[in-house]
């Protein structure tokens, strides 16, 4: 049962090679000698990766319970101090700065709310007719959820809203309460768009609810919320930014604004259209090369895969990912510690929902969110996030069992 | 106990069934993902591939324009020129037909006197590159013509993947004059791009290295920026992609000099042909610089030529035993000669050696004795005995002995020191140096390998600005400046106001006083006095300095040095003497007595400050 996963650790490294050759190829057309190339940067990202995830799985598991509390302590401390001193780039402050060395608080983030969230349900377990055991979760979840929406970042604030709704049905919610509980967002979404999908997502949470048997006092609520909610959002509307409109908006629908950041959406589904079944061939992409992605080595590297590599490609990388999120949560089979199964699934969820949202984007499912895609992406304090949770899995996998 | 066992059996199931819904809902997740992209990359590949195919979209990098240099009164000294770059895209050649046909055709591309443009081995080579940077341009031509650029413009039709661009470069309208002062440009090297100051800073941009372009850099530079634009099938701008993001360039800032450039042209064209030297006019009341040539002077338009025409350019320069790249204003270092005796006389009167009155009883005879040393005056027929007026006036070098004998090296030495010798007065250009005020204990140091050692005589030479002693023409200028305002002595510069590029100032030079110069107001007017006589008075060395209407104060000099039989002549000299407002220095080298060379030279820039009009009309 101890053994290593040999599955996981080959979807791993053809994961990360796979992405060098990526950010290499997008990157190669800049003049620069090769220790500034930012392949070569990417290749000491993951070098400092690995040490850092050897790191993560040679201490006990039990000690990341113990420092999960003094993560999230810290974590909120630096987003508190990037709203002030955050070194603005492309308008948005994100990044810290520490003796040289430039990193998001918002990365590290998501691992202390997945550790402290992990921590707190494996000892308490939440229902929604108990709304009192909601509390503390819900309030763990957003302070850095708030604190990362006002940087602004859109893309980074949902990945908590993923870990909390997979660490809820974990923890002991049915799918019928997520539904619920994510109604009266749907409503605030719906209600700016259409009336019809609006009032039949009413209806909908209205029959669900009573067929269900939800005590009388819950139904009432989310119908409050859920109708409440719609309204409300409307008079927020006004009160927004124009870039956090215009995000919003082409949050619902893409193709609102196929001049601004839809045209890059759509230049992206030209490029892996271009690709055709088999790529064009390594190095060979013309949309690639021709740098009309402004963000091809970072945000639209799966373009890059695509155009190059074609079907074929793409979908080899889809199986690997498959195979990686496949082997994570099966760890949950082995042991039955409630702080590492939540642990595993939390991370996975981090990871699928990266995974979507950027290829989703790329194909032109989605506008333009501003997340990277785990192992392909150029990035620094990515890599070190993605390589500390696949640390926590393996970590997880082979000591879960004797947590207590 | 069996309750709990049921219970965590319980749990386990439930996880499990969880962990099977995940993994569906990634299922879910992903064969939507893979149908996409099946569509996009099977049923709809065609329709996208020739998009691909059409897409002509380029990623410019706009070199941002850099600031102008200009005059105190506004005349551009130094401005922009574009520069067409025929370069090579390989990626636009697709087929090996048309490589081959571009190869010959460019080959056979001549000029009008038909010699071939482009060499069989270069081009080969730029096509090898090409192969590997298919997306990147290669260049064929650097900085062509107007001529060339029609060549290739009316054979773009047949020429797939020539493109020709454009960049901006450095231009000097007036050639070589103001050349030491404006420096040049040139391509960063690999070197200066490691510097962690020139982050910013891409292959293939250019810096300033010498001069004013040195110095303003961060100025004159702006910020770079970036453009998607449309381009047709032959690579030509159709229209700039407003929908793709775009970062604008930001013009560099100008700089409004302290420079007259009238007085500047002056200054470049009093100079005898073939003569090396230098002058300064500045103005010593807050130490703004008018005018500053360098001979032999440089032209900074070779550093924008094309690399093989800079080459040869460039060896010409370095290779020139009259070391043209020296801007000896503020680099060349000479013995300051009989100027020095301002220096001397100021540290006798201040230190109560002697009073304006007062005579040495040893009358000049054409040389003084000293031990077993006579020491010469360069009239050999004698002046007599002089008091100290009279001994600035016709420059007598047995006063002087004397003098320096009574005042010591050390109080000569703080006098030289609180005028700004010895010492950077930190002139806003790079290569500036102090040369040496010395005293004993220096002196042997300095001469240690050849032996020499201090002794009283020395002080024979250096109270008449000969031997260990050098300051260069700046220096000079500047103490004199100094010296007869009495306001103290202000930092040299160039640099007047900082404007952005749509005319608005930014930052506005503030004088700076590097020393006080405090000299008691009697030594002040008997110095003034001095120079006075020098120029006005019959018998004066200097009379050739002569402005109508002014009254100029000068002082002479004729420094021996080692590297030629004729002496340097130096003149300084400051106008008007009631209330000084310019300074002027002259240097030239090996010319001879400094009365009758580098007077007239002073006399011509004063006339022009003061009588701008007269001295146009007579250009």
């Amino acid at each position: 049962m101890k053994k290593i996963d040999w599955l996981f650790m080959i979807a791993l490294f053809a994961l990360i090679g796979i992405g060098i050759m990526l950010v290499y190829s997008a990157t190669s057309n800049t003049e620069l000698v090769w220790h500034k190339t930012e392949w070569f940067k990417q290749i000491t990202h993951f070098a400092a990766g690995f040490a850092i995830a050897a790191v993560v799985i040679l201490l006990p598991a039990k000690f990341w319970k113990n420092i999960a509390w003094v993560t999230y302590a810290i974590s909120i401390i630096t987003l508190f101090l990037v709203i002030d001193f955050g070194h603005v780039s492309k308008g948005a402050g994100r990044w810290l700065e520490i003796g040289g060395f430039r990193f998001q608080p918002s990365e590290f983030a998501k691992i202390a709310y997945l550790l402290t969230s992990s921590l707190w349900l494996s000892k308490h377990s939440v229902s929604i007719e108990r709304p009192k055991t909601l509390l503390v979760p819900a309030l763990l979840f957003i302070v850095p959820f708030a604190l990362v929406l006002k940087q602004p970042n859109l893309g980074t604030s949902l990945v908590f809203v993923a870990i909390t709704l997979v660490h809820f049905y974990w923890a002991g919610f049915r799918l019928v309460d997520l539904f619920l509980l994510v109604s009266p967002v749907a409503s605030v979404i719906l209600s700016a768009t259409s009336a019809l999908y609006w009032s039949l997502l009413i209806i909908c949470v209205f029959f669900t609810s009573i067929k269900f048997k939800f005590p009388i006092w819950i139904i009432a609520t989310v119908m409050i919320l859920g109708i409440g909610a719609g309204y409300v959002s409307q008079m927020a509307w006004n009160t927004m930014a124009e870039h956090q409109k215009s995000r919003i908006l082409t949050f619902i629908d893409p193709t609102r604004d196929p001049k601004g950041e839809g045209y890059q959406v759509i230049q992206s589904q030209i490029a892996i259209g271009s690709g055709g079944m088999f790529g064009k061939g390594f190095g060979e992409g013309s949309q690639t090369n021709l740098a009309f992605l402004p963000e091809e080595h970072t945000d639209f590297i799966f373009s890059v895969l695509g155009e190059q590599f074609g079907f074929v490609g793409a979908s080899v990388v889809l199986v690997l990912f498959f195979v990686l999120l496949w082997r994570s949560i099966m760890i949950c089979r082995l042991h039955s510690d409630k702080f590492a199964n939540l642990v595993v699934a939390g991370s996975c969820a981090i990871f699928f929902f990266h995974i979507f949202v950027n290829i989703a984007m790329t194909v032109g499912f989605m506008p333009v969110t501003g997340l990277p895609l785990p192992f392909l992406s150029y990035g620094g304090s990515f890599v070190l996030t993605c390589m500390i949770l696949v640390g926590l899995l393996v970590n997880m996998r082979l000591k879960g069992g004797d947590i207590k | 106990m069996l309750s709990q066992l049921e219970r965590s059996e319980d749990n386990r199931q439930e996880i499990n069934l969880k962990s099977l819904v995940f993994i569906c809902a990634v299922i879910i997740a992903f064969i939507v993902l893979i149908l996409r992209l099946l569509q996009l990359q099977y049923f709809e590949h065609e329709v996208n591939f020739k998009r691909a195919e059409e897409n002509r979209i380029r990623k410019i990098n706009i070199k941002a324009n850099r600031g102008y240099i200009l005059d105190r009164n506004g005349v551009v000294l130094v401005r922009n020129r574009p520069s067409y770059q025929i370069s090579l895209l390989y990626s636009q050649l697709k087929s090996r037909e048309d490589r081959d046909s571009v190869f010959n055709r460019l080959l056979r591309i001549t000029d009008t006197e038909g010699k071939r443009l482009l060499d069989s081995s270069a081009l080969a080579f730029s096509f090898e590159r090409g192969r590997w940077q298919r997306f990147r341009f290669q260049r064929l031509i650097e900085d062509a013509s107007q001529e060339i650029v029609a060549l290739f413009e009316e054979r773009s039709e047949e020429l797939p993947g020539i493109e020709i661009l454009v960049e901006s470069r450095r231009d000097y309208p007036f050639g070589s004059q103001g050349g030491h002062i404006f420096g040049y440009t040139s391509e960063i090297s690999e070197q200066e791009l490691k510097l962690p100051q020139n982050e910013h800073y891409v292959m293939g941009d250019r810096i300033g290295k010498k001069g004013l372009e040195f110095t303003y850099e961060r100025e004159f530079r702006g910020e770079n920026g970036l453009k998607f634009v449309e381009v047709n099938a032959l690579g030509r701008e159709i229209r700039t992609m407003t929908e793709m993001p775009s970062i604008k360039a930001i013009s560099g800032n100008s700089i409004v000099t302290t420079i007259d450039w009238n007085l500047q042209q002056i200054a470049e064209t009093s100079i005898p042909e073939d003569f090396k030297g230098a002058v300064v006019a500045l103005n010593p009341q807050n130490g703004e610089i008018y005018a500053m040539v360098s001979k032999p002077s440089l032209d900074p338009n070779i550093f924008s030529l094309e690399k093989r025409e800079l080459h040869r350019a460039w060896a010409s320069v370095a290779l020139d035993t009259a070391k043209p790249l020296t801007n000896r204003a503020i680099s060349g270092l000479y013995p300051p000669g009989s100027v020095f005796k301002v220096i001397t006389a100021a540290a006798g009167l201040e230190n109560n050696v002697f009073t304006e009155h007062s005579r040495y009883k040893t009358p000049c005879l054409g040389g003084f004795r000293f031990g077993n040393r006579y020491a010469r005056c360069w009239h050999a027929g004698g002046h007599g005995t002089l008091n100290i007026l009279d001994a600035l006036k016709v420059s007598c070098n047995v006063f002087f002995y004397q003098a320096g004998l009574d005042i010591g090296n050390r109080r000569i030495g703080e006098m030289a020191r609180k005028f700004g010798y010895g010492a950077a007065l930190g002139v806003d250009i790079p290569g500036e140096r102090f040369g040496t005020v010395i005293d004993s204990a220096s002196y042997e140091k300095w001469f240690e390998r050849r032996g020499w050692k201090w002794s009283r005589g020395e002080i024979l030479n250096i109270s008449v600005g000969q031997g260990a002693i050098t300051v260069t023409p700046l220096q000079q200028t500047a103490m004199v400046g100094a010296l007869a305002t009495g306001n103290g002595l202000y930092k040299p510069h160039f640099l007047k106001r900082v404007t952005s590029p749509d005319g608005k100032v930014l930052k506005e030079y503030k004088p700076e006083k590097i020393s006080d110069g405090a000299l008691s107001e009697s030594t002040r007017k008997a110095v003034l006095k001095g120079l006075d006589l020098a120029v006005n008075a019959p018998g004066g060395t200097a009379r050739r300095a002569i402005v109508p209407g002014i009254r100029v104060g000068g002082k002479t000099g004729s420094a021996e040095n080692p590297h030629g039989d004729k002496t340097h002549a130096w003149f300084v000299a400051v106008a008007p003497l009631e209330e000084p407002v310019i300074a002027v220095g002259v240097v030239l080298e090996n010319a001879g007595g400094g009365g009758a060379m580098a007077a007239p030279i002073a006399q011509k820039i004063l006339n022009a400050y003061f009588h701008p009009n007269s001295s146009q009309a007579a250009k």
